[in-house]
């Protein structure tokens, strides 16, 4: 009689019990949120510490083991520096060689009937009134007494003096240098001088009746030690 | 020795100058004109060493300048031969104590180089003459001498009793004494 009151009862609360579960289940969370609120003011500073510690921990752990990796991502990076570095003159001389080449091809277009020799100004007179420089072209290289200089932009002088590896060249800018030249829109010719103002040229012998315009252009005629002739000449 | 040791240093002096005119003096220039560092060179020659060095050195380095790069060969020669006379000739009337004196050496010797410089192109090359241009250079280019000597003294001094004790040793004593 006893065993079959308490199976009875036990049915009741457990029927209790699962009546309150489904209350709560069904219950919202936001009335429940001061419960919450209550257990985590006494849980979570505890939890924050013991992260703090567990994080400490593996902190310091990896702490050596990121030394480790940065010392060898930083001899990494500066071996890719280095190499960058490299390349980047690299790039450098390939880019100061490749204005030259242009340079020289531009120079090879304008006078594509002549032989041309590209070379460099090596040296220069030390007189303040004469203009002659030495290239680092001689005989050796081809090179003979009065073949013409040229630059891209036009006369440049000639050779007067050669020796195996080097030549002296004598600038039309040079005070004891004449050149026959032309005037382009009018055909005047005219005698171009040599002058001791930097990088100037005088014209003498200009016909009274010549037209004379600013800013026009002037050209080596054929008369003088001029490209045309002096290439006709020499067949160089 | 001593003497053949002073002749090759000087030599390698010029070598040295050659190099700084040609590269550094072409950028440090006074509107656009750079200093005759051999004028000076051969003037302290002949000051110090006497005409009999100055005069053959002057010629000898000149041709080396005009081997180097110049239109002509014998210009700079003769003129560097000439500054050495000069040279020689300024030691007998004046002092080389004062700096004042040897400033104005240093003007009249570049003076008579270039002017003389440029008669022989004309002559020689037919140089186109220019008198008032050719003046402002002139003029420059002996103050530039004149500064860079005044910076320069205290060791051109040093070296050219060195270099005058070497060769004039004995006719000093005779001098004085």
């Amino acid at each position: 009689m006893y065993k079959k009151k308490t199976s009875i009862v036990g049915i009741i609360i457990t029927i209790v019990i699962l009546i309150i579960l489904v209350f709560i289940s069904n219950m919202n969370v936001e009335n429940l949120s001061y419960i919450e609120n209550a257990v985590s003011t006494i849980v979570m500073p505890i939890q924050n510490g013991l992260t703090y510690l567990k994080n400490k921990i593996t902190g310091n752990d990896t702490f050596f083991t990121d030394i480790s990796k940065l010392q060898e991502e930083n001899e990494e990076l500066k071996r890719k520096n280095s190499e960058l570095e490299t390349t980047l003159r690299e790039l450098e001389i390939i880019k100061a060689e490749n204005t030259t080449l242009k340079e020289y091809l531009n120079l090879s277009e304008t006078y594509a009937n002549y032989k041309t020799k590209p070379a460099y100004i090596i040296s220069k007179d030390i007189s303040n009134y004469s203009k002659v420089f030495i290239i680092n072209l001689g005989s050796k290289d081809g090179i003979e007494k009065d073949m013409t200089v040229i630059s891209e932009k036009g006369l440049v002088g000639h050779i007067i003096q050669t020796t195996d590896h080097t030549s002296k060249v004598q600038t039309i800018i040079d005070t004891s240098s004449t050149v026959s030249a032309t005037m382009t829109s009018s055909r005047d010719n005219i005698i171009l001088k040599g002058t001791l103002e930097e990088g100037t040229l005088k014209a003498s012998y200009i016909k009274p009746s010549a037209n004379l315009i600013q800013g026009d252009t002037i050209e080596t005629s054929r008369n003088g030690w001029d490209i045309s002739k002096r290439h006709k000449d020499r067949n160089y | 020795m001593k003497n053949t040791l002073i002749i090759i240093t000087t030599i390698f002096i010029f070598l040295i100058l050659y190099f700084l005119q040609v590269n550094f003096f072409n950028w440090f220039t006074i509107a656009g004109i750079s200093p005759n560092l051999f004028v000076i060179l051969v003037l302290f020659l002949g000051l110090f060493a006497g005409k009999r060095v100055g005069v053959p050195m002057g010629i000898f380095l000149g041709i080396l300048l005009d081997l180097f790069a110049s239109k002509k060969i014998g210009i700079s020669a003769i003129m560097l031969g000439i500054v050495g006379i000069i040279a020689g000739v300024l030691d007998k009337n004046f002092s080389k104590d004062s700096r004042m004196t040897i400033i104005l050496m240093t003007i009249l010797s570049t003076a008579i180089y270039e002017v003389g410089g440029y008669i022989l192109n004309y002559i020689i090359v037919s140089t186109n003459i220019e008198i008032l241009l050719f003046i402002k250079i002139l003029l420059i280019e002996s103050i530039y001498n004149a500064i860079l000597t005044v910076i320069l003294y205290p060791l051109l001094q040093k070296a050219g009793y060195y270099i005058e004790e070497a060769f004039r040793g004995k006719q000093i004593l005779t001098r004085y004494y």
